[in-house]
């Protein structure tokens, strides 16, 4: 979906402007909803009525459950990845100390709602996910933050140079969002996610490590 | 495990034949499971509703939810009978493996072609499995465990022959190659993925995930 979709015109006609405002009242109370109830806990009937809207009007601006909630992430993640942008440039370190910071930021973030995270990964196996939503661990823009730092690592020499980005993300990328399943069976909190992650990282990075 | 079946029931009861009360329940907890499987596959957990899955084995909703509990329960027993199935498949796999590395891979393959042919069942317990309320369902099951213990066996069998080091953190590594094996299925599910594509590249995640477990 198009980052820029959901801001609104330089002059929006009042009936665009309506639009918008019933988009941005159904993100907000579907963030709710989801955060509470889970996601499969919510129906769009719910968010609906939280909004005070219609649940016609809610169909005409989105097309599914699934949709909605990969609308409410995109909206979270920009924050988060304005402070990884900050952040990430100043990193300094090697390379297994900055990937592990980027992704305790992560951890910081999506715990204050987790259960909205949770949602998130439900729903990328979700029945009515809708071809223009995003699910969990696709994110591009992430996944570039990835490759960079690894492609640092590979100038400063804690990185073989031959090893495969697209493999090491995929595998750091699983670690992350398996990690969270420590919410669902220990109830772990942000730090002991972090410490888990952690472990994960120096893991993966022995098999990234140049061959000796 | 197999679908229990009417003869296995009588097996299971050797003083005396089952009556023929028993049968006829064991009939009916059969014909449920197989349109819930169905159902599950076609529409999700969500979407399948009790209602639906009793019209589909012919019966009343009352008939099924003298067998069954709810909905939650019903998929439970079908995962249930998946994973035990498969749990000794992976088992069978990992013995004609060659090293510590062929063996996982075999792990990951027994895996992903039991599921080729119900990914959409696979779908569906994600799904559920990352659900709140759901999640622990599904993720308690002993069987679930099972397949961590499949791969920290395949390790803890290599520290012993010392192709792994003792250092190999044997629990962790299990762990990150069944949440890596579980990664995968995304790919197969949603990008039909064949069974090659998959193996070339657990092979090569498995490789970097053991690395630094190897010896010299």
């Amino acid at each position: 979906m198009d980052a820029d979709l959901g801001r609104i015109p330089a002059s929006p006609s009042p009936r665009q402007s309506q639009k918008e405002a019933t988009r941005q009242r159904v993100i907000a109370a579907a963030r709710e909803l989801f955060d509470t109830h889970g996601y499969q806990g919510t129906t769009i009937r719910e968010i609906a009525r939280h909004a005070g809207i219609a649940v016609g009007s809610v169909f005409t601006t989105f097309a599914s459950k699934g949709e909605i909630l990969s609308e409410v992430m995109q909206a979270r993640l920009d924050p988060l990845y304005a402070e990884l942008d900050r952040v990430v440039p100043h990193l300094r370190g090697p390379t297994v100390d900055r990937l592990r910071t980027m992704f305790a930021i992560h951890f910081e973030f999506e715990h204050r709602h987790v259960r909205l995270f949770l949602s998130h990964i439900s729903a990328a196996y979700d029945w009515t996910l809708a071809p223009a939503a995003r699910p969990y661990g696709r994110n591009a823009r992430f996944q570039e933050l990835i490759r960079e730092t690894l492609q640092k690592g590979i100038a400063q020499g804690d990185v073989r140079p031959d090893v495969d980005f697209q493999e090491v993300v995929d595998l750091i990328m699983a670690a992350y969002g398996w990690t969270y399943r420590l919410v669902i069976t220990d109830d772990a909190d942000a730090k002991a996610l972090i410490a888990v992650m952690d472990r994960q990282i120096g893991l993966i990075a022995e098999g990234f490590a140049p061959r000796n | 495990m197999k679908h229990i079946s009417p003869t296995q029931v009588a097996a299971d009861l050797p003083a005396r034949a089952p009556t023929r009360r028993a049968l006829a329940k064991q009939q009916t907890r059969l014909k449920v499971l197989a349109a819930a499987r169905r159902l599950f596959s076609e529409q999700g957990y969500e979407g399948a509703t009790i209602r639906d899955i009793a019209a589909a084995a012919g019966m009343s909703t009352g008939a099924v939810f003298a067998n069954f509990t709810d909905k939650s329960d019903l998929f439970r027993e079908i995962m249930t009978d998946d994973m035990e199935a498969l749990v000794a498949a992976m088992r069978d796999a990992a013995v004609r493996g060659r090293g510590v590395e062929d063996a996982v891979l075999k792990v990951f393959m027994a895996g992903y072609t039991f599921y080729k042919s119900r990914l959409q069942l696979a779908r569906a317990a994600f799904s559920v499995s990352w659900d709140k309320d759901g999640g622990p369902n599904l993720r308690g099951m002993t069987s679930s465990q099972a397949f961590q213990d499949v791969f920290a066996e395949q390790l803890t069998a290599a520290v012993e022959r010392g192709e792994l080091s003792k250092e190999a953190e044997v629990k962790l590594r299990s762990q990150m190659l069944f949440d890596t094996y579980l990664s995968n299925f995304p790919q197969a599910i949603f990008e039909g993925w064949s069974l090659d594509a998959l193996q070339a590249r657990a092979r090569d995640q498995i490789r970097i995930l053991l690395a630094g477990a190897r010896r010299g």
